[in-house]
């Protein structure tokens, strides 16, 4: 790594950057005194929605050894719509439980981008003479 | 190289200093950090693990995460202690406890040391990550100048580590973006 212009940003900096801020947001409503409102999810239910359509947008620009990350990362992001969609149909105990596996796939679709990120650096890496 | 590494520096202002550099190395595309947690050892030997997680059940879980993370980064002699020790870990969220069963036991830390070296002496911090990195210089060379000992384990080492359980994979539990508690106003 290491050969890569880090000033220049490319759509799957920005899609890591959503997914890193989705995550953020909901662990910061999930840590609140009382935990995560309904409003809050709300809110993550069309953050989630606007990183996976950024994701599925970039999956053909993106270079192969990255693509099935991607691809795996707009799955969690759309279980993470799915759960959100649940805990707003649910209350009480079920509610803040279906908060936490929404952090849980939030955490993955996060894990997915920084490991497409990852493939993207090392490949341009390898390209780069030494 | 997908590697698991644990940062050792002798106070905690300095594992912040460590945490943000490990995320400037990200921000130049010099490593890829997918996350991170901050772990500390007190005096009297009581683990605990800095997290913004104050749900009780959510904070154990963490402390589950990272305490096996630690025993995967101690090699087999750490995994069981590491996995038990990780409840009490979780419940130290917000102020330290004693936990019962650690990695500062001194059959277990003899049996660790003797593997991989890797033990969190007591009034030590540590950085805990996950990262993939193509050489290991550039963390190397920059944890070191900010007095911090590095240890690393492959991703794949720990897979195939016998007592590798999928309930304990423990990237789960670090932050994938720099967290720095309110406590630490570093920067």
């Amino acid at each position: 790594m290491g050969k890569m212009d880090p000033n220049i940003k490319d759509s799957l900096d920005h899609i890591r950057a959503a997914t890193q801020e989705l995550h953020g947001a909901i662990s910061d409503a999930a840590a609140k005194r009382g935990g995560a409102t309904k409003a809050d999810l709300e809110a993550f239910a069309q953050k989630a929605k606007a990183a996976a359509e950024s994701a599925k947008g970039s999956l053909s620009t993106q270079h192969d050894a990255a693509k099935k990350h991607v691809a795996d990362a707009v799955t969690q992001l759309e279980a993470t719509q799915k759960h959100i969609a649940e805990s707003l149909k649910s209350s009480g105990q079920a509610f803040q439980t279906s908060v936490q596996k929404v952090l849980a796939d939030a955490r993955a679709s996060a894990q997915k981008i920084s490991e497409a990120v990852a493939a993207k650096r090392s490949a341009a890496s390898a390209k780069t003479p030494k | 190289m997908h590697n698991y590494i644990a940062v050792v520096f002798d106070d905690t202002g300095k594992a912040y200093e460590g945490l943000h550099a490990l995320w400037q190395l990200d921000d130049a595309a010099e490593v890829t950090v997918h996350g991170t947690a901050v772990v500390h050892r007190d005096a009297l030997g009581n683990f605990q693990v800095d997290t913004k997680e104050t749900h009780p059940a959510l904070a154990t879980a963490v402390g589950v995460g990272v305490g096996a993370l630690l025993g995967l980064l101690a090699g087999p002699a750490g995994a069981a202690v590491g996995a038990a020790g990780g409840a009490a870990i979780g419940a130290a969220t917000g102020g330290a406890v004693g936990i019962a069963a650690d990695l500062g036991r001194a059959d277990t830390r003899d049996q660790a040391a003797g593997e991989t070296r890797f033990v969190l002496g007591n009034g030590q911090s540590a950085v805990i990550a996950d990262v993939s990195e193509d050489w290991t210089s550039p963390i190397d060379t920059r944890m070191r100048s900010l007095g911090g000992t590095v240890y690393r384990r492959a991703k794949s080492d720990m897979e195939d580590d016998v007592w590798f359980d999928d309930y304990y994979i423990p990237n789960s539990y670090l932050y994938p973006y720099e967290y720095i508690p309110s406590s630490y106003p570093l920067w």
